[in-house]
């Protein structure tokens, strides 16, 4: 059965210019920026930090500390009027970020991507690391990543497995002269060890791992150990588990990353991986330091297949993850095909590579696009004509709106039927970026009240709202999700809902800052979201905290503000917004902290 | 109705035999086959040391169920319990505790879902981007060590060889958050919430070596293995010592706990499980064929494998410390075996009297497999006895009772000989007037550690002492 996926009630942060009332799910919301009382980063305190460089954290007019995220850092101004005031560089914060896994996985896949039998091994080595805490709704933050024990431990059988591979792969290492001597061993050192610290090493660095070598060897070991020992240790090594920043030019608060560590960020924006061969190139010839240089890289970047592992990003933010925790009722659901949920993954992974790819990839086509891809399998659960194969083909949907009607953004519902309440959660926290409370104590959160037994589950929930303990938090929830209702909970389209009653979507959107008003349809419910600027500050605000790897916080006003404005002049282009990702003080600079 | 008997008559060997009682057949070495001390005796000092296994189950139970009679020693148990009747005089029942999370200022405390699954870590909390139940603010981990990682670094201070600090083990879900993360590695003031270990057959694999062959390649090639670690850790360290001076204090305190993890592996290296000095009970133990750990259909199954590897761990003594989780807190898993269709967590919402029914049925079957550990504690030989007699299993939940999200009138309730520090067979009722972290602290007590007299923020303690009339 698919559990209560609780990070489902992630992202968990008030949107653009709003001040929640502190009252649990008031439902009412004040408009106007000046309550932005109060700033706490996620990282206050986090994993190793206690909060250097995080936010106030004054107290709100509940008397509870509260966040503020997103486009609320503008304070109620425009992104141009912010943007006028902006002067001298302000970064925000630069967590020391640990790979993920996710990245550890790609990184070690372009390390040994031309050594015979490493890169295939790389799922199986990695698969017992353990998921790293949920954050924002994200499993990259850099105040949350660190390495206890067992990550250490599973780092360690890691590097064990791929160097002992590695070092026997005939390949691996060529020696100059042919001699596999100890000259050989300190010139692989210089070379390998670049790609493994993303940058040249020092004499100190190669003298360490010489030293290695030779003790292999004066242990009575060969050349091939030697190698062994020294891929082993360079595995593990923090300069390669962590990306370190350490450039610290010009003095003052703020530094400007040397050329390999803007060659690492621009590589683990886009590729969620280590520099390739073109990226070390600019950096040792200094090409990296102006912005059309930086961003003329972040378009090769984002033009190469690798560009497709960004899509871990849609996988997180969408929880296009927790597909694999579905399960369906099979008396309710007969015959599914048991590659669901790959194949809804998949469905979204190649509507948003299209997306990208296309020169008019917009916010707007994603929320509104009645169109989807689909191969043979998925084409048939759905019921559609046209695709067959593997392969997944462009297929019309009229009545469908981009990922809000996509089958993983449908799936998240219970084993025997669609629950109205997820998605609408979804909707507030995934796309606006709201504040959904847990529920509370004493309330009754379950719909099967046997008296109910003849009732619609809208109509259930119509009831379960006339109690004003529910009323709230549900008011929120519930208009959004029946607008849903019109597919199942495997993501077909139907007419009669779960109880056997017509299906009626029609509803009204309320609790937003600009996307109130009736809606008939999914339709009608992606074009009213696709115009928010809510909507827009939201998923500018979840690009931020996913590839800076954290919160939007207080000092951010500014790089918050030139995402928005370039965001905004591009019409909204998805692909226009990663590439501004370089030109924010956030990307371009490093605080210096204490 | 069974008469309570205060001081059961000591089985003879051959009434045991016999089969007096059928319960007794299944248990080879019940407690009242050892010859039974008057309460105030001294016990003989036994040298096996002292363990320490934290058992949580989630959700709350139904606090008015728990028990038909009370009474310290006339308490009988109500229908969730009932399986621990066999066991009752090896048991000590902690009865209305109190978490105190009230006493925490707003901003710095989750909701009792969240902040009771890291009860074991009586600190504020941080902040972060989890919702919280019925507020429209958002909230982080607890911030500070909780007592399994505590009593683990402290059993290192006394025993600067023991290979494993604690263990950390959860039955399913194969993502980490505040609703499933129950164990912290500090220090006072972070958050750093530990991974726990869902997949048995991995934990086994990972601290389990069995590896002592006699044959001069074989050891030849454990010595090259465990030079290529040695040397490799070395340099990890010494590297990692010259970085910690370049970074900034935050990023410092991360590169420190990273240290503290190799030097964790460092002293593995040199355990050998199964080696002659270990006890005898440390031997290899087939796991079965393997089942998804994952699928919350096999979560008695994969319990069950979690409860062999922690006595093995203890029997080789590679840890005195284990917390285990049944799931995390807010659990809504769905026990098909039961007969049940809805989440558990959304069930312990209802307070209807079909839906306590199925919160009772819920911890009677949890309670059940507890017994599974029970058993394999007392079966598995340790020293001059077995490791039910140096075991201090400590049960606990997130919550007292689901529907109002209770953290007062908690039970917890410790199992096992535990070197005789406790007089067993007891109920007590503290009335809410003492708290989860004064019962944390008679958990240091048991384990020696009578240096520690406080643990954690000292406004969720209300004696700020050990529990009292535990001894």
């Amino acid at each position: 059965m698919l559990p209560f996926r609780r990070d489902d009630l992630r992202l968990a942060v008030v949107a653009a210019g709003l001040a929640l009332a502190a009252a649990a799910c008031t439902g009412r919301i004040s408009g106007g920026g000046a309550g932005a009382t109060s700033t706490g980063g996620p990282g206050s305190g986090s994993g190793a930090s206690t909060g250097a460089g995080a936010g106030t954290g004054t107290t709100g007019a509940g008397g509870s500390t509260q966040m503020v995220a997103g486009p609320q850092v503008l304070g109620g101004k425009t992104p141009e009027a912010v943007l006028a005031t902006c002067k001298a560089p302000n970064p925000g914060r630069s967590p020391l970020r640990r790979l993920s896994n996710a990245e550890y996985r790609n990184t070690v896949t372009d390390l040994f991507a031309s050594v015979p039998g490493i890169v295939s091994m790389v799922p199986t080595v990695t698969a017992q690391f353990p998921p790293e805490p949920v954050s924002l709704g994200f499993r990259n933050s850099g105040d949350y990543l660190d390495v206890p024990t067992l990550v250490a431990q599973k780092y360690l059988d890691a590097a064990d497995a791929i160097s002992t591979a590695a070092a026997a792969a005939p390949s691996f290492v060529t020696c100059a002269n042919g001699t596999k001597d100890a000259t050989c061993a300190a010139a692989f050192v210089s070379s390998f060890g670049k790609l493994v610290y993303r940058r040249p090493l020092t004499a100190a660095d190669t003298a360490q791992y010489t030293a290695l070598y030779q003790k292999a060897i004066t242990s009575g070991y060969d050349f091939q150990t030697g190698i062994e020992w020294i891929v082993f240790a360079m595995l593990q090594s923090q300069q390669f588990l962590y990306r370190f920043e350490l450039n610290s030019t010009p003095a003052g608060a703020y530094a400007t990353p040397s050329p390999y560590e803007l060659a690492t960020r621009l590589s683990y924006l886009y590729w969620q991986s280590m520099p390739d061969q073109a990226l070390f190139d600019a950096a040792d010839k200094g090409l990296l330091s102006t912005q059309a240089q930086l961003e003329a890289q972040a378009r090769r970047l984002l033009a190469d297949p690798k560009a497709s592992r960004l899509l871990e990003y849609w996988n997180e933010w969408l929880s296009l993850d927790a597909l694999s925790e579905m399960t369906r009722d099979p008396k309710v659901f007969p015959n599914l095909d048991p590659n669901l949920p790959t194949l809804l993954q998949q469905e979204t992974y190649a509507f948003v590579s299209d997306l990208l790819a296309s020169p008019t990839g917009d916010l707007t086509t994603m929320l509104t696009a009645p169109y989807t891809f689909a191969n043979g399998a998925l084409a048939k659960h759905y019921g559609m004509t046209g695709p067959t194969g593997t392969a997944f083909v462009r297929v019309d949907t009229p009545g469908r709106s981009g990922v809000l009607t996509q089958g993983m953004m449908l799936a998240h519902d219970k084993a025997t039927r669609t629950s109205i309440v997820r998605r609408g959660l979804e909707m507030r926290t995934e796309v606006l970026c709201q504040i959904v409370p847990a529920p509370p104590p004493n309330v009754n959160i379950t719909l099967d009240d046997a008296s109910q037994a003849n009732l619609s589950q809208k109509q259930r929930l119509e009831q379960h709202r006339t109690n004003a303990s529910c009323a709230g938090c549900h008011n929120l929830m519930d208009p959004i999700g029946v607008v849903f209702e019109g597919f199942d909970a495997v993501g077909r389209p139907r007419t009669l809902d779960d109880s056997g009653q017509p299906v009626v979507t029609t509803s009204a959107v309320d609790s937003t800052q600009d996307a109130n008003g009736p809606v008939a349809d999914p339709t009608a419910l992606g074009q009213l979201l696709a115009k928010s600027d809510e909507v827009r500050g939201c998923y500018a605000t979840n690009t931020f905290r996913f590839f800076y790897g954290r919160e939007v916080e207080a000092p951010d006003a500014c790089s918050m503000a030139r995402l928005l404005v370039d965001f905004k002049s591009t019409g909204y282009n998805l692909k226009e917004l990663l590439v501004g990702l370089t030109r924010t003080d956030a990307f371009l600079y490093r605080e210096v902290g204490p | 109705v069974s008469a309570y008997k205060p001081f059961p008559k000591p089985l003879s060997r051959r009434t045991f035999l016999r089969g007096a009682s059928g319960v007794a057949l299944a248990l080879p070495m019940l407690d009242a086959m050892r010859p039974r001390r008057a309460f105030g005796q001294t016990a003989p000092a036994s040298t096996a040391p002292k363990r320490i296994m934290f058992v949580f189950q989630a959700n709350g139970d139904q606090i008015a169920q728990r028990f038909t009679a009370t009474g310290e020693t006339t308490f009988q148990f109500g229908e969730f319990l009932a399986p621990l009747e066999p066991y009752r005089n090896d048991l000590l029942i902690l009865h209305n505790l109190d978490k105190r999370f009230g006493k925490l200022p707003s901003g710095s405390v989750a909701d009792n879902h969240e902040q009771g699954g890291s009860s074991l870590a009586p600190w504020p909390s941080g902040t972060g981007s989890y919702p919280i139940g019925g507020a429209m603010t958002t909230i982080g981990f607890v911030l500070g060590p909780s007592a399994d990682r505590a009593i683990g670094e402290r059993s290192l201070k006394d025993v600067p060889t023991l290979p494993y600090q604690h263990l950390v083990y959860r039955v399913g879900g194969n993502h980490n958050d505040i609703w499933n993360l129950h164990s912290h590695a500090g220090p006072v003031g972070t958050q750093s919430p530990i991974p726990p270990e869902t997949d048995p057959y991995a934990a086994y694999a990972r601290i389990f070596t069995f590896n002592n062959p006699t044959d001069a390649a074989a050891q030849a090639a454990i010595a090259k293995k465990l030079a290529k670690k040695q040397s490799a850790l070395d340099l990890v360290l010494a590297e990692a010592a010259t970085l910690e001076t370049k970074v900034g204090a935050a990023d410092k305190m991360k590169l420190d706990m990273h240290m503290t993890s190799l030097r964790d592996i460092e002293r593995t290296l040199q355990s050998t499980t199964g080696s002659a000095s270990a006890g005898m009970a440390c031997v290899p133990t087939n796991l079965g064929t393997k089942i998804d750990v994952f699928n919350d259909d096999n979560h008695e199954v994969i319990g069950k494998l979690f409860f062999q590897i922690s006595a093995l761990a203890f029997a080789c003594d590679l840890t005195r410390t284990i917390q285990f989780n049944w799931s995390g807190n807010t659990s809504n898993r769905i026990y098909k075996s039961l007969g049940m269709t809805q989440g558990h967590h959304d069930m312990s919402h209802d307070s209807s009297a079909p839906a306590f029914q199925n919160i009772r049925t819920i911890h009677k079957h949890l309670w059940t497999q507890n017994l599974g550990l029970y058993e394999i504690l007392k079966n598995t030989p340790d020293g001059d006895g077995t490791l039910w007699d140096h075991t201090l299993v400590v049960h606990w939940n997130e919550l007292a009772q689901g529907d109002t999200h209770a953290i007062n009138n908690c039970m917890v309730i410790f199992a096992g000989v535990a070197h005789n520090t406790f007089r067993r067979g007891r109920m007590i009722d503290f009335m809410n007037k003492a708290s989860y972290s004064d019962m944390l602290l008679s958990c240091f007590q048991y384990m020696g550690f009578s240096d520690v007299t406080s643990f954690g923020d000292s406004r969720l303690a209300a004696l700020g002492t050990p529990l009292p009339g535990l001894t």
